[in-house]
């Protein structure tokens, strides 16, 4: 039987460091109770006998261990309004920004990659009908992509149950979904209609050019799962599909400083987010 | 309900018929565009190769530098190599994490002999290097290093790189190299650190 | 020793060691000590705390010192203003040039020991009497 001792700050900072170089995850000072969790109920998974022991086993990545810490820390669930500061963020700042000095008449594009089963799309459409003022004044274009085309298809579907609801109100339930029975509901078809679903894998440029150019994307909990090979073509391809001046979110625990120098980092109030720089290049 | 549309597709940027001539253009996003067109297709090498010698957009030396990277091999590693001897610190910076990502195999041989460079600094940034070798390859490096490096602070990175990934063989390389430096107390302190956390990560045998 | 309770420095070094030896002389004297990895990791961290000195690595992945140096000090914030010692294993003169030129307000040629760094940051950040 394992028995997890208790670990100290340098180990927490020689594991976050690791972390950090590796898969471009960042833990802040606030987090650390939650990491110091997880650490534990990693060693005690895998019958680590001291912090040193896990580390080796992290370290030499036996058995997959980075993605089992990855995920342990990720909470891969998706449901409606996660990360709902970024979405603050969107309709209090981000849109603001890209809309000054925007003829009416240019549609608004935001990417949602990967998108799973819709609930990120379908979160940016809601949010921004309920809180954006602006919303009637623009055409916007909410694309959702993924590698999972089994995904895709549950997506245009629209069909959810009630974990991926429980940060709904009843009021916006009862708005913007049709209950099937069975504790299950579908978004409204004009909200379907409004998402657009596509098959792209981040890293295949002939799969992320077509897309265009997007204001906005979101682009939550994946680039941490890549490779440095892997997440340096992925961050340009992203680049390529932002419009100049456009802005891109990162999942809370991942930082785009160890992934690539091709952004500049904003700070919002609600929201740290990167930018693909307005002028050109340079 | 608003206004909100199924959009078509938003028209997509061209990738240009002739990439190696538009490496030389004078616009930075076609330079951009060049340089992904040809990325990691090893044809391309001399003509990444020459661009990135004369590339001052930042941007676009980023992507050149992922061209040759994904090349893959060791040709491609020895096109980005002479850059990591730049005067200009950024450029430095942008060789190495090219070279980072690329597959061990491909950086064996120049890491051998960048870590015999004459230069002090082109050492320091060989050692981190051979952070992604496998344990055994890196600490044998490393620990060669140490036996013969004059210079603390390039000690100082092989510890840094070993406190990590070395492997308990590396201990007496550590302690003999912090007998030869007893008098640069940040260098003692490294490789006593390196030292405590190979010994830590050992097995012990329980009894 | 003074004690500079309040005091925050941001040590931007990819080394671990090298982190790990300010730190330890750092908070001995009494400062609050925060970490990057590189220039943009530290600028992510400005932009979610402030720090009273910098003490900045120039070979840095990512982003080198001296590339932070300069994006810090033209922003329209006030961490544009934060001293910043720039450590570097570059003796050269023209090191010590672009040190100045990026904005880093004294430069020294690693390896420091910790009481020299000490000293550094008392004088930079004006540890209290």
């Amino acid at each position: 039987m394992a028995d997890a001792q208790p670990v100290t700050e340098e180990e927490l900072r020689r594991l976050s460091e690791f972390l950090y170089r590796r898969t471009g995850m960042i833990f802040t000072e606030t987090k650390r109770y939650y990491v110091q969790r997880r650490i534990t109920d990693r060693m005690e998974a895998t019958g680590a006998t001291s912090f040193a022991s896990y580390f080796a086993r992290l370290r030499s990545d036996a058995a997959g261990e980075v993605e089992q810490f990855i995920n342990a820390f990720t909470v891969n669930e998706t449901y409606f309004y996660r990360e709902d500061h970024q979405l603050r963020c969107l309709t209090q700042d981000l849109l603001a920004e890209r809309v000054e000095r925007r003829p009416r008449d240019r549609a608004i594009r935001i990417w949602s990659v990967p998108c799973s089963t819709g609930e990120e799309p379908y979160s940016i459409a809601l949010w921004l009908l309920e809180n954006w003022a602006q919303v009637d004044a623009y055409d916007i274009e909410i694309v959702g992509s993924d590698i999972d085309t089994r995904a895709l298809k549950a997506a245009s579907e629209g069909v959810f149950g009630k974990r991926a609801l429980m940060r709904l109100s009843p009021e916006l339930i009862g708005r913007y979904f049709e209950e099937l029975g069975d504790e299950q509901w579908r978004i409204l078809d004009d909200i379907r209609g409004s998402v657009r679903f596509t098959a792209a894998n981040l890293v295949e440029t002939a799969e992320t050019r077509p897309h265009g150019q997007f204001d906005v994307i979101f682009c939550r909990n994946v680039l941490i799962y890549f490779d440095d090979a892997s997440r340096r073509v992925a961050a340009e391809n992203l680049y390529e599909n932002l419009a100049p001046g456009g802005f891109i979110c990162l999942g809370h625990t991942e930082s785009m400083s160890r992934i690539s120098p091709l952004f500049e980092v904003r700070r919002f109030d609600d929201a740290i987010v990167y930018q693909r720089p307005r002028a050109a290049h340079g | 309900m608003p206004l909100i549309r199924k959009g078509g597709d938003a028209p997509a940027p061209t990738g240009g018929d002739e990439p190696a001539g538009k490496l030389r253009s004078t616009s930075p996003d076609e330079r951009w565009a060049a340089a992904r067109a040809l990325s990691g297709r090893p044809e391309a090498l001399a003509s990444l190769t020459a661009a990135l010698a004369t590339e001052q957009d930042p941007r676009v030396r980023e992507a050149l530098l992922t061209g040759l990277a994904r090349i893959g091999t060791p040709q491609g590693a020895a096109a980005i190599v002479p850059l990591i001897r730049s005067d200009d610190a950024s450029l430095r910076t942008g060789a190495i994490d090219a070279l980072r990502v690329m597959p061990a195999a491909a950086l064996a041989g120049p890491l051998d002999s960048l870590l015999s460079d004459p230069e002090t600094d082109v050492r320091i940034l060989a050692c981190d290097l051979a952070r992604a070798l496998p344990a055994p390859q890196a600490t044998r490096l490393l620990c060669g290093l140490l036996a013969r490096e004059p210079e603390a602070n390039v000690c100082a990175a092989a510890a840094d790189v070993l406190a990590e990934c070395g492997e308990p063989d590396a201990l007496p390389a550590l302690a003999a190299c912090a007998e030869r430096f007893v008098q640069v107390p940040f260098l003692v302190f490294a490789l006593r650190v390196a030292g405590d956390r190979i010994r830590a990560q050992t097995p012990v045998q329980d009894g | 020793m003074a004690e500079a309770s309040s005091k925050r420095v941001l040590v931007v070094d990819d080394a671990s060691l090298v982190r790990l030896y300010y730190r330890d002389a750092l908070e001995r004297a009494g400062y609050q000590v925060d970490e990057a990895l590189n220039g943009l990791e530290a600028l992510e961290k400005l932009h979610a705390a402030p720090a009273d000195l910098l003490i900045v690595d120039v070979n840095m992945p990512q982003m080198d010192g001296f590339t932070f140096l300069k994006v810090l000090r033209r922003q329209a914030l006030p961490v544009a203003a934060i001293p910043a010692l720039v450590i570097s294993t570059e003796a050269g003169a023209q090191d010590r040039e672009a040190a100045r030129q990026a904005g880093g307000n004294f430069y020294l040629v690693k390896p420091v020991s910790q009481e020299t760094l000490v000293e550094y940051a008392a004088m930079f950040c004006g540890a209290a009497p």
